[in-house]
This record gives C-alpha cells, structure tokens and sequence, in this order.
C-alpha cells in the first residue's frame, strides 16, 4: 500500500544517504558541549561533560537509570540551561529551544494532543512555524505519509496504536524540519517487532534528510544499531565513561547487522561497561 | 452514551410518578387547595400560555437565567485562565477562593439589594456572583492540570504565549469547563427565580410566588412544571454540546 512505497522510496534514499553519513568525525560539529555541569538543588547530575556531535551524525547515549541521559538530552535541546559550562550550536551559544531542532519525548500518549486528529497535532507544528493555512493539509498530507500513517489523518490519538502514535509525533517533529532529532528512550514502550520497524524507518529519515540524531535508549543493541557513535555515561555524578565509534556498514540490516563480529564485539564491550558502572 | 433500554426506563419512572401524583391528587390524601393533580396542573399550563401571560414569564426566566450565565461563564473562565495559568497566581489568591465560594449566592443579595436597588441590574449581579464560581473554580483547576509535558512541546515548538492558552491550555481544560458550565446553569436557573420572586421581576419566579399567595395552586404547579422544563432543557443542550466538543475522548 501507500505506506510500503513511502518506505521503499525512503529505502533508495538510505542507500544515497550511506555513503554521506560516512565522513563521520571530520565534521563541523552541530552541538557542542564544552565543560557542561549541571546541578539540581545542588545536587550534581552532570559533571564537566565535553561532547562535540557532528553534522549528520547519529549520537547515541547509554548508561544506567539516573546518570543523567534525559538531563543531557534536555540540555542539548535547550530546556534546560548549564549550572556551569557552554553549550554551542552551530558555532553560537544555544539559548534556548530551536523549531530547527526537533524533540521526540518518550512518553508520545502526553507529547499529542489529544483533542486533535493525527492532522490536527502535525498542523501543530506547521501553525507554530507560521506555515501558510492553505499549504499545510498538503505537507502535513506527506508528512504522515512519510511515517507510514497516509491513511490515519482523521483519527485521534487515542484510537491509534502505541506504535502509530509515536510515528504521529516523530510526524510532527519532522514537520518542524529539524536539522537535529532529540529523542529520549523513543522506542522504549514498543513491542520488539514495532521497535525493529521504526528503527530502520528512523535510520530511512535520517539518511534521506540528513539531520543530526541524539538518541537516549537503555537498549545496548538499539544504540550500536542505530549509532555512528555510542557514548556510555557513568553515574553519580553524571560523566562520560565510554565512547565507542561505530564503523558498521550502512545501510544496516535487522539481521546481518545484529549477526556481525564487529556487532557482537561492540556489544560485548558496552554490556561490559554498563555493569561496570552500574556496580 | 445511554442505552434505549435505560431511556425507556426513565420514562416509564417519570410516567409513574405522574400517576402516582394524580392518585394522590384524586384520594384528596392532600387538601385540592394545595395539591392539584397533574390534569388540573396541565389545563392551568395550557391555559396560562394560551390565555394568560405564563410565556412571558417563561421569556422573562430564560433571559435572567441565560443573561446571568453568560456573564458569570464569561468572567469565570477568564479569570479563571488567569489565576491557574500561574501556579503563583494560584497559591496566592486560593485563600480569598475558599472564603467566598461557600458564601452561599443568597447572602449578597442584600447587598445587591442596597447597591443596586430592586433592578434588574441587582439580579443580573447575584445571578453572575452565584453562578461564577463553579466555572472559576473548573476553569482554574483545568489550567492547572494541563499535562507539563504538553507545555514542554509548546515551549520545542516556540508556540507564542497566546498560541499556548488557546491551542493548549484551554482545549486541555475544556471538559472541566464544560463541568463548570453546567453546574454553572443550575445555579443561574436558582438564582434567577430566588430573584423575580424577591424583586418582583417579570418571570416564573414572580408568577410562582403570586400564584401562592392567592392559594391558585394549579397556576403555582404550572409555573414549578415550566421551570423544571427550563432546566431539563438547558441541561440536555449542554449535553449536546458536550458530546460534539469533547467527541476525542476515548470511548
Ligand atoms: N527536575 C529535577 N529536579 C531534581 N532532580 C532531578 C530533576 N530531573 C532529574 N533529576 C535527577 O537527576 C538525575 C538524572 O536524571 P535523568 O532523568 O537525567 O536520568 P536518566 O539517565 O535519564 O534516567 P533514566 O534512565 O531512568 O531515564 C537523577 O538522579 C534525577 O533524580
Ligand atoms: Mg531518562
């Protein structure tokens, strides 16, 4: 149907896009950050971090419950200010949130709007942006198509699936037309087939526009699959502990990429780290 | 929504009680002065609209009560979109709340009364003071408990102050509205009569109390059967409204 053209066409983009993303490190860097503390309460979360993310590269960040991957994240997005430190996009100190940068919550039931149809929460986003009434049915039109919804415009959220409502807001993010993605745990409430789905989806967007992804999961595999980079955080307070450069071939495949020796080895390396730092 | 069994039921309760009021009426178990059957209650209905000026009186009702809400719905939301948008706001003026919403409506009516004179414009005043709070109250309770993570989508997308309050804020508190709007109208309709009956305004109120006084008790259960029409009415509009408003929630 009209979904599975949307994802093969994406599919020869990703193959365009590959080769693109490869240039990795040598990059500007989109997202700088250069001695980051963060303190709530005068309580550290995070501690001195430096991190330097490039154009076009997919950040992903690990590390146990509480080290302070959402509060990175937030930073990044500019919800949240430094205690100490600076936090440079594109070359300019970030100020505050961007509608160039777009951010995919975990919890997508409370990131839509319930009141709204699928069409109605992508307008959202085209209404902030002061895109024009007239022109926007047609974008938000292939908006849900690209995240394979083509034919949910009408519903609301709750009728729709835990899956298709994530697609609906990853919908309205891109709507924003992000130069970066911000998403924390964003397919951490699906099933293991739906989570499979939207991975290669996310990985189909990203080669096709090029956009510049920080990803946070709790899943090792999810972020050597999808990662350029992996960075591991340790905890108490809040710090880089491991930085894994990911060289698998792209595009990468459910199965060939997960059987991997490098893949297995990557894995093995980060699931080390974790228990490490968990202890 | 309802059932048609559960419809069916309520009219056959509705229907039994008439009948049991007019058993009642006919056994003379009360005095015919003061309780007429409901085919005694109906001639004089039928009677007062065509022959006599119970429409006007039906008219004059309907306008208190409409006038009053529309005032108190429309200062109460208001307000109350200002004080729960600011969770300062809240801690500071929900003290002041709590003294006077108990306060019950009737006791401002003196007040009323001395400030405004026995007008119009004092019924208007007591309606609005009585009929504002539950709408307030809704209105601020639903600013408060706007999901946060909605204001943080709001604040990714630069939405503009204004965009958040009605694009956000206001469709998130509508069903509390809507709550406060009926309780809201049940007030007003109280009000407006307590009103025409004491500054003899032109309503069913004022024709209630008059109908009383001359011991005409069949004129007095017309005007009680018009005034429970008007509420049932208002009632079933606002739930109508309510079911196309809020046709997002889940079933
Ligand atoms: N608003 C806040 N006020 C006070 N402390 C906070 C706040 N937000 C987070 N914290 C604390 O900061 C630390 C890091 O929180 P954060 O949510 O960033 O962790 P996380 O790595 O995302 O955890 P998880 O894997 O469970 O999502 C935690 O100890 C948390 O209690
Ligand atoms: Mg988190």
């Amino acid at each position: 149907m009209t979904a599975e053209t949307a994802t093969k066409e994406l599919g020869a983009a990703r193959l365009a896009g590959a080769d693109a993303r490869r240039g990795g490190a040598g990059r500007d860097a989109l997202i700088e950050f250069a001695g980051v503390s963060l303190a709530f309460a005068g309580k550290t979360v995070l501690d001195k971090i430096d991190l330097s993310i490039a154009k076009g590269e997919i950040v992903c960040i690990v590390g146990p419950s509480g080290c302070g991957k959402t509060t990175a994240l937030r930073l990044a997005s500019g919800l949240l200010a430094p205690s100490a430190g600076a936090i440079a996009f594109n070359g300019a100190p970030l100020q505050g949130p961007r509608r160039d940068v777009a951010i995919v919550f975990q919890d997508y039931g409370k990131a839509l709007l319930p009141w709204r149809t699928a069409a109605g929460n992508v307008s959202l986003a085209l209404e902030a942006a002061g895109t024009p009434r007239k022109a926007r049915p047609q974008r938000i039109g292939a908006l849900l198509a690209k995240v394979g919804l083509p034919n949910h415009a009408d519903k609301y959220p709750s009728q729709m699936s835990g899956g298709m409502q994530q697609r609906l807001q990853i919908a309205r993010c891109l709507a924003q037309e992000p130069i970066a993605l911000m998403m924390d745990e964003p397919f951490g409430a699906l099933d293991a087939m739906t989570r499979q789905e939207l991975q290669d989806e996310l990985l189909d967007i990203a080669a096709a526009s090029g956009a510049t992804i920080f990803f946070v999961t709790h899943d090792l595999e999810e972020a050597i699959y999808l990662g350029d980079r992996v960075i591991g955080l340790l905890p108490h307070p809040g710090r880089v502990g491991i930085e894994l450069k990911i060289d698998l071939p792209r595009p990468r495949d459910q199965v060939a990429t997960r059987e991997a020796a490098q893949f297995l080895r990557l894995r093995r390396e980060l699931y080390d780290f974790i228990k490490s730092a968990e202890r | 929504m309802r059932s048609l069994r559960d419809r069916l039921l309520g009219v056959v309760v509705l229907a039994l009680l008439v009948a049991l009021w007019q058993i009642v009426a006919n056994l003379k178990l009360v005095s015919p002065v003061y309780l007429p059957g409901p085919d005694r209650a109906f001639t004089a209905l039928v009677h007062g609209l065509a022959a006599s000026d119970l429409g006007a009186k039906l008219m004059g009702t309907i306008e208190h009560m409409i006038e009053g809400w529309l005032l108190a719905s429309i200062a109460g939301i208001a307000l109350g979109a200002l004080i729960g948008a600011s969770s300062q706001a809240r801690a500071f003026i929900a003290p002041t709340l709590e003294f006077l919403r108990p306060l019950p409506a009737s006791a401002i009516i003196p007040v009323a009364i001395a400030v405004f004179g026995l007008s119009p414009a004092m019924a208007l005043g007591v309606i609005a003071f009585g009929a504002i709070w539950p709408m307030l109250l809704a209105t601020i309770h639903g600013f408060a408990a706007v999901e946060p993570r909605l204001y943080e989508v709001a604040a990714a997308l630069r939405l503009s102050r204004p965009a958040v309050i009605f694009k956000i804020a206001l469709p998130s508190a509508l069903p509390d509205i809507l709550a406060g709007l009926r309780l809201g109208l049940t007030v007003a309709l109280i009000l407006a009569v307590v009103c025409e009956m004491i500054a003899g305004l032109n309503g069913l109120g004022n024709w209630v109390l008059l109908s009383a006084r001359m011991f005409r008790s069949a004129d007095l259960f017309a005007g009680v059967i018009l005034l429970g029409a008007v509420g049932f009415v208002g009632a079933l509009a606002l739930n109508i409204a309510e079911r196309r408003l809020l046709a997002w929630r889940a079933p």
